[in-house]
């Protein structure tokens, strides 16, 4: 293993590639040039496996709890997501207060966003055995039999060492995007600009 | 033949007082109709939120929960305890609809949203079934004062985060509703690999015995649900009935305020802070809502 992760860490693992129909390298200077202009950038996702106020929100606020940040962990992969490049107008922490989202960010085709900064290229493997799910219905499930299927995200927090498994392979992710979620970790959206 | 098919030839099971009434013959369920009676149920089932632990079972599993249910509370009085799954509908639907000829005498919903409130009467009343309401209620407040149920049955939220403890409120006011006697259906995440669903069914185990409850039966990984972030973990029907003289303590219903009980509720660091779930009255209920598609018209050339 050659991630940069200890036993403890918070990781949330995302597949990654075109997205709204742009490209992964447009999304990446778009994102680069919102976290200079306003400190910060919202990265979209769907789905409901890393719900804002039920996994990710909870997950950051007890890896804050230890001191330490959550790292947004992105596997670069062919993907054909062609949802509409439909710009939210706002963003809401609760579900229920919603505020305007500011000008120079825009968070595009997604129902849900990742508050992050500190946006980087990346080249290691995360050893999904070495991680587990820490909240939710999934929680004690391993990373490695985790992701799969339709499993495409997770909030994983790392072991002291890999569970090896009798029936398949070590999973070692290549990770070449990583990120770190900042307070208040997720949000929703809604709306359009 | 494979044992999830078997009820296909079950006979009508006798009443629980023997009566000069002629036995009926065997009784075939006709799968397809059976199918898309919960078809219907489904079409009419509010979406779930998901903030709320409202996760909805899978078509093919409520066909066999519901006839499972049905069996289990045939000729009695039934309340549910929530039910976004709508599995009460479907119980009553299948009875009425004569695709099965046993069911509960009547079914009493108690959910604390008025979508699922109000999808159920609605379906009800276009259906025609006479013997199933439902009411706008959530288990943290008292419980009204009801006419006593025989059985109860409760998907509550699963207490991932908080022992049961969610599983447990539910539960209790299912105990309530019956006066502390009867039966009651409790499905709960059953789960070999996790540790937490083993905790929150021991948890509920303890506090069924703590009322004068026992476990009578469990069918264990039953059912699977539209649950992206857990798509192999499944439900149990856990079973308790009342021991044998057990009374209720005497002292009126009264709403749950302990911060140690509501921590958690619907997961880590979420509090119960929402009374009730109210529905958007729309004139076009049923249908495609407006903002999910415009027409593009022949000789349109946008």
């Amino acid at each position: 293993m050659n991630a940069p992760y200890k036993p403890g860490d918070g990781i949330l693992f995302m597949k990654v590639g075109v997205h709204a129909r742009e490209s992964l390298e447009d999304i990446i200077e778009r994102k680069d040039k919102e976290i200079r202009e306003a400190g910060y950038a919202l990265w979209g996702y769907g789905g409901s496996t890393c719900h804002p106020s039920t996994m990710v929100q909870p997950f950051g606020e007890a890896i804050g709890a230890r001191g330490k940040v959550i790292e947004l962990c992105m596997e670069e992969i062919n993907s054909k997501h062609f949802a509409d490049p439909i710009s939210a107008a706002e963003y809401s922490v609760n579900g229920t207060d919603w505020h305007e989202i500011p000008e120079a960010i825009s968070v595009r085709g997604s129902r849900y966003a990742l508050w992050i900064d500190n946006l980087r290229k990346a080249e290691f493997q995360l050893p999904l055995n070495q991680t587990q799910v820490p909240i939710g219905n999934s929680m004690g499930r391993n990373g490695g039999r985790y992701i799969k299927g339709r499993v495409d995200k997770a909030c994983l927090e790392m072991l002291d060492g890999p569970q090896i498994p009798n029936d398949a392979p070590l999973r070692d992710i290549p990770i070449s995007l990583v990120a770190t979620l900042r307070k208040p970790y997720a949000v929703f959206l809604r709306g359009q600009r | 033949m494979n044992p999830l098919f078997s009820w296909l030839k079950r006979k009508r099971r006798p009443p629980a007082t023997p009566s000069p009434v002629i036995p009926r013959p065997p009784h075939q369920v006709d799968l397809r109709r059976a199918i898309n009676a919960i078809s219907d149920v489904v079409q009419n089932r509010p979406r779930p939120l998901r903030e709320f632990d409202q996760i909805h079972m899978k078509s093919g599993d409520m066909v066999f929960q519901s006839e499972i249910v049905a069996d289990w509370a045939d000729g009695k009085r039934l309340a549910f305890i929530g039910d976004g799954d709508a599995i009460s509908v479907c119980v009553a639907y299948l009875q009425a609809s004569d695709v099965l000829p046993f069911g509960p005498a009547h079914i009493t919903v108690f959910d604390f949203d008025e979508r699922t409130v109000n999808a159920v009467t609605r379906f009800a009343e276009a259906a025609g079934i006479t013997n199933l309401d439902a009411r706008l209620y959530n288990v943290l407040d008292a419980l009204p004062d009801v006419e006593p149920y025989d059985c109860f049955y409760t998907n509550p939220p699963w207490g991932a985060s908080n022992n049961g403890e969610s599983v447990n409120i539910f539960v209790e006011r299912g105990i309530e509703a019956c006066r502390h006697g009867g039966e009651g259906m409790i499905v709960i995440a059953d789960d070999d690999e996790l540790d937490w669903p083993k905790q929150v069914l021991a948890s509920v185990q303890r506090r069924a015995a703590e009322k004068g409850y026992y476990v009578s039966k469990m069918q264990r990984k039953l059912h699977e649900y539209h649950l992206d972030d857990a798509p192999d973990l499944r439900s149990c029907n856990l079973y308790i009935s009342a021991l044998p003289g057990n009374q209720a303590p005497g002292i009126p219903s009264s709403g749950i305020t302990d911060p140690v009980r509501l921590e958690n509720f619907y997961g880590r660091s979420k509090e119960a802070r929402v009374h009730y779930v109210l529905e958007r009255h729309r004139v076009n209920y049923g249908k495609a809502h407006d903002d999910e598609y415009e027409l593009k018209l022949f000789g349109d050339s946008r």
